[in-house]
């Protein structure tokens, strides 16, 4: 039986082949998801893929790009946000 | 729309995205100069690429580089502060602001001075050290060809010459 501590589901379980021709189950950590534009589904830059308790603990500005929407729109989309919104302003004169 | 003197834009990149500013000045083909002011709008004075501004159907009359007090006049008298939903900043903050503007155009003044005498120094010691290296590597060229490859060369060959002769005797 393995220790109490690992008996949770909350950890990934791997088999490892040992050098003397073993199955060994390894306890390791579950990665996040890959964080991607709301809109256009692409992967985001400058997301780290940490657990959320890790995340609490980086600095703010490692979290996400410090731009508007940074960290949910991709860059593209978010300059064609801003870009609609100028031209919204001209198709009501 | 043209982005000419006085054109009112959105900056669509960065962190200043979404955020209002005047045109200043042309610079280039790519770039313009460009402010919030900072102190209006939270956009710096500052270079843009043209590609990351959107233009805006308002104007602003100002003239070509004018102070960022002279551009908060000209969007109070447009009538801008309303429309675009911005508060008139307090003249406590724009004194401040522009102490720090002073103080950045001293400082860049500071740094082009020091540059000069700078400049002037290395130009004189490479002239010198350029004809020391040279004198040094001639010499050393002259020592290698001399001393090391006839060195190396004889050696394996007369050692080479010895194994040969000594299994020669060995066999007889």
């Amino acid at each position: 039986m393995v220790r109490r501590m690992l008996r949770t589901r909350s950890l990934k379980k791997k088999k490892v082949r040992t050098p003397g021709n073993r199955v060994v189950v390894h306890f390791e950590d579950k990665k996040t998801g890959i964080a991607r534009c709301a809109i256009c589904r692409k992967p985001l830059h400058g997301v780290p893929r940490v657990k959320s308790s890790q995340m609490r603990k980086l600095p703010k500005t490692k979290r996400r790009p410090e731009r508007p929407y940074g960290g949910n729109l991709c860059s593209k989309c978010m300059r064609n946000l801003f870009r609609r919104s100028v031209v919204q302003i001209l198709e009501k004169k | 729309m043209a982005l000419e003197v006085g054109r009112v834009c959105m900056k669509t990149a960065g962190r200043e995205a979404g955020k209002y500013c005047v045109v200043l000045k042309k610079m280039d083909e790519n770039f313009v100069l460009i402010t919030g002011p900072r102190v209006l709008t939270q956009v710096k004075r500052r270079r843009c690429n043209v590609e990351h501004l959107e233009p805006t159907p308002h104007t602003v009359k100002i003239d070509a580089e004018a102070s960022d007090e002279v551009v908060i006049d000209a969007y109070e008298k447009s009538g801008l502060l309303t429309k675009l939903g911005l508060k008139k900043p307090s003249p406590e903050v724009v004194k401040e602001a522009k102490k720090e503007v002073k103080k950045v155009e001293k400082e860049v003044k500071k740094e082009e001075k020091p540059k000069e005498k700078k400049e002037e120094k290395p130009e004189k010691k490479p002239e010198v050290k350029e004809e020391k290296p040279t004198e040094k590597k001639e010499k050393k060229k002259g020592l290698t060809i001399k001393f090391k490859i006839p060195t190396i060369r004889k050696g394996k060959k007369e050692e080479k010459k010895k194994l040969e002769k000594k299994e020669k005797k060995k066999k007889k």
